[in-house]
């Protein structure tokens, strides 16, 4: 099962704000790679999500960026600053409390035993 | 695994560029993907032509610029803000330059016409009319000929309204 662009909307920078605390630094195709690897192809991000939100953590001062040269093109590499790793700590910690509330609302618990 | 030429990836650069891309990181950025991509699948055989013609529509719905205009988006609307679609931004448009007529004509209606005295309350109407006779009929010609809201403000786009900037026109796809 893949699930929908909706469900995952508001949780992908939480996904690449933890992939950045996990991992060094990254470029974009490499976060798409792990995160289909880590779910075994149930998350996909797109290059039309991922990119703008790339943009975005960098626009907030989380993200420091490192470029790579190789030939004519440039490789863009995202590493996590102080503020990037207070913010994913903080996102991973309300996904984990909404997690959690959904679980009580939608007594997933139960279903799922 | 193959690796594009200087010419190709040359060639994905400008194509990229002629599709709107004008953000150098994001430029940067999905031109290495889609050359990452085509390499993966070149070794399969294809020609570049055909699997870049192939590849690049995956990024988006209708517009490569979409992503670009997704990433304004986010990187500039931090602060609260609202998000109106083309019809309600109008209605709140004629409403605030409408509004005043009303108000007024209202208030003679109910304080000044029992007195029958409609003067005091006309030098306000008159000054009303004066400053917002340009912004209204604008908006009135733009109500009655809907075509050209387009250039302006295109069907099924979102009209933002922020501190940072102000006002900002996105299309649909951009802001899902």
């Amino acid at each position: 099962m893949v699930y929908s662009t909706e469900l995952l909307k508001g949780t992908l920078k939480t996904i690449v704000l933890k992939l950045l605390v996990d991992n060094k630094k990254m470029y974009g195709y490499e976060i798409t790679q792990t995160v289909k690897e880590l779910t075994q192809d149930k998350i996909q991000i797109t290059e039309g999500a991922l990119y703008p939100t790339l943009h975005s953590l960098e626009a907030d001062g989380l993200v420091t960026t490192e470029l790579e040269y190789i030939g004519k093109r440039v490789r863009k590499y995202y590493s996590l600053n102080l503020a990037g790793k207070a913010k994913a700590k903080e996102k991973v910690n309300e996904l984990a409390s909404f997690v959690q509330t959904m679980t009580l609302l939608l007594d997933l618990k139960s279903k799922t035993i | 695994m193959a690796t594009l030429t200087d010419d190709q990836v040359d060639y994905i650069i400008e194509d990229v560029r002629a599709h709107g891309i004008r953000l150098q990181g994001l430029q940067d950025n999905l031109v290495d993907h889609i050359c990452i991509l085509v390499e993966e699948r070149l070794d399969e055989g294809e020609e570049f032509e055909q699997l870049y013609a192939s590849i690049v529509p995956s990024f988006y719905k209708h517009e490569l610029y979409e992503l670009e205009e997704e990433a304004l988006f986010l990187a500039e609307f931090k602060g609260p803000h609202l998000v109106l679609s083309r019809g309600q931004f109008f209605k709140g448009l004629f409403t605030i330059v409408g509004s005043p007529y009303v108000i007024y004509y209202l208030h003679w209606w109910f304080v000044s016409r029992p007195t029958g005295d409609f003067r005091d309350n006309m030098d306000v109407l008159s000054a009303c009319m004066v400053f917002a006779l340009f912004p209204l009929l604008t908006t009135v010609v733009l109500f009655l000929t809907p075509d050209r809201f387009d250039p302006l403000i295109p069907w099924r786009s979102k009209v933002l309204l922020g501190f940072r900037p102000l006002i900002r026109v996105l299309p649909a796809p951009a802001i899902g």
